[in-house]
């Protein structure tokens, strides 16, 4: 199969354009940043509370935003003139995939300058958070793919939502074990454990199982948004 | 290659319900192919079985003379252009910017945007945003990306069904061009004088079944009422028939100069449409 890089800059640039007159975006950008500014006027040294405005900006501003531009294709239509066009499943997915990790990104670093999250290894932060944001890119692609309207992304997700993005802070509810353990192995909280074990003086050595579970993830959420498309591109 | 659709027993069903019965036709190299039914007939079911968006129950498809691949293609979707009944635009983006999209993913140069744009009638609303524009600009504007990078052929589905007649007459001339040049056309419409106008042949669909397919002179010919009207002075419409009493009749009106026109009563497309389904088209 070929792949043109040239297909995949259009779609982004396309959606680029279309990002700066779209307000509903602007939303998933303004929640992280405010509550990292919350985090900052407290003053908290606890890892978890520092983590919040970070996986905040990966389930809202990445996972969502690119939900909700998945799902705008698919409202007005026009995700069938790209699915007609020579532009491959690839290419159409990375297109589109670009500009959220882009904005997440640009997100996560200003989160950290404001809420004074400390980072011990940026080499491995980084690692960590490419791996997270492939996860939520995906997550946010299926939301996307799974909703007929921009509108429904939101009632779609709100269990994603609550899972990924606030299932830490639900903790101490539950005293179920096996659930307890399952959270665990949330993206957030596997990332939470590394760089606990980082700021400790961990190296990568010290955190392969964690590296490991956020690559699963990242694999698994990319089969299943893939495996989605797939079978979404056919009318019924 | 002279066959660009071969089309062989081709069947769609829904649930239960079969939208397309068996249907067989080939379309061929530079023709202008008219696909014409009321709605609900299957004329889009088909549009999208031919271009990959729907799989068929039964029947095989060719096109440029090789069987539908599952896999998407991308040298196949470069040779082929579509306008759906429901060709979404980005609302946000101008006119321009949609089509220069479309141009970077069909590898066309960005010059040729301003042409497509004169054909459509558009050329001085480049710079409007698409959610200002009324729903027939709007129309025009998924048929300009279309043919943007000049198809070997071209599927348009109710490609006028929302215009003005000034423009819909705008758009067949760019048609028309655009098929001088090579692309063959394949054609959906319920309405009768856009096929007599564009079609080199016409198919009749009616409940998912082809009922009749040749050119329109053909089917003209083959339907021609065995009458001619004369127009008279007084204002007075008379039909005979075409034989000896009806030349009897015609002879003395000439003779007392009461004549002012002699019609053969060809039938229209949507008569024929009319006599052969008993239904009407629209
Ligand atoms: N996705 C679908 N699911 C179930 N039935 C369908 C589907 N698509 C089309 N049909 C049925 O198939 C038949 C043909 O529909 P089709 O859209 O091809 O008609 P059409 O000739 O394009 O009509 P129109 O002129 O209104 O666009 C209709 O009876 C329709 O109800
Ligand atoms: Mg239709």
């Amino acid at each position: 199969m070929t792949f043109s890089l040239k297909r995949v800059y259009a779609i982004f640039t396309k959606d680029y354009k279309d990002l700066l007159k779209n307000s509903y975006v602007l939303f998933g950008i303004a929640l992280p940043i405010l509550y990292a500014m919350m985090v900052n006027r407290i003053g908290d040294q606890d890892p978890y509370f520092n983590f919040l405005p970070i996986n905040l900006a990966l389930v809202v501003t990445g996972a969502f935003i690119q939900a909700a531009i998945v799902a705008e294709e698919k409202e007005k239509n026009t995700l069938r003139g790209l699915l007609l066009s020579p532009a491959s499943t690839l290419e159409i997915l990375i297109g589109k995939s670009v500009l959220s990790a882009v904005v997440t990104t640009l997100v996560i670093l200003i989160c950290i300058k404001l809420s004074g999250f400390v980072i011990v290894s940026l080499s491995l932060f980084a690692l960590m958070i490419f791996l997270n944001l492939i996860t939520y890119l995906a997550v946010g692609t299926m939301l996307g793919l799974l909703s007929r309207t921009v509108m429904e992304t939101s009632i779609i997700g709100m269990p994603f939502m609550i899972v990924f993005g606030m299932m830490s802070n639900f903790k101490p509810l539950f005293n179920n074990e096996i659930l307890l353990k399952g959270i665990d192995y949330l993206p957030s909280e596997q990332f939470t454990f590394a760089w606990i074990k980082i700021g400790e003086g961990g190296q990568f050595g010290d955190i392969i199982g964690e590296l490991i579970v956020l690559t699963i993830w990242a694999v698994a959420a990319v089969v299943i948004t893939i495996i989605t498309y797939g079978k979404r591109r056919f009318d019924k | 290659m002279n066959n660009i659709i071969e089309v062989k027993n081709l069947s769609k069903s829904f649930g239960n319900k079969m939208a397309l019965k068996n249907v067989s036709f080939k379309v061929q190299k530079g023709e202008t192919f008219g696909f014409l039914g009321p709605s609900g007939s299957g004329k889009t079911t088909t549009i999208k079985m031919l271009t990959s968006q729907l799989i068929q129950t039964t029947g095989e498809i060719k096109v440029f003379d090789q069987l539908l691949k599952k896999q998407k293609d991308p040298l196949f979707m470069k040779r082929i252009g579509i306008l759906t009944d429901n060709s979404g635009l980005y609302e946000r983006l101008t006119v321009y910017e949609n089509l220069l999209l479309y141009s970077q993913l069909y590898d066309v140069n960005q010059k040729q945007i301003n042409g497509v744009l004169e054909v459509v009638n558009l050329q001085n609303d480049s710079k409007t945003q698409v959610k200002k524009l009324s729903k027939g600009m709007k129309q025009r504007i998924t048929l300009a990306r279309a043919m943007l990078h000049k198809p070997d052929l071209l599927f348009l589905d109710e490609p006028t069904s929302s215009l003005d007649p000034v423009n819909t007459k705008h758009i067949h001339d760019g048609l028309r061009q655009l098929n001088k040049q090579g692309t063959t056309i394949f054609l959906t419409t319920h309405d009768m004088m856009e096929a007599e106008h564009l079609c080199d042949r016409v198919a009749f669909l009616h409940q998912g079944e082809i009922k009749q397919l040749d050119t329109p002179q053909n089917l003209r010919i083959q339907y021609m009422d065995s009458s001619v009207t004369l127009l008279l002075k007084d204002n007075q419409s008379i039909v005979v028939d075409k034989d000896e009493k009806g030349a009897e009749t015609i002879y003395q009106y000439m003779k007392s100069g009461e004549v002012i026109s002699i019609h053969s009563n060809e039938p229209t497309l949507g008569e024929i449409f009319v006599q052969i389904t008993g239904r009407e088209l629209a």
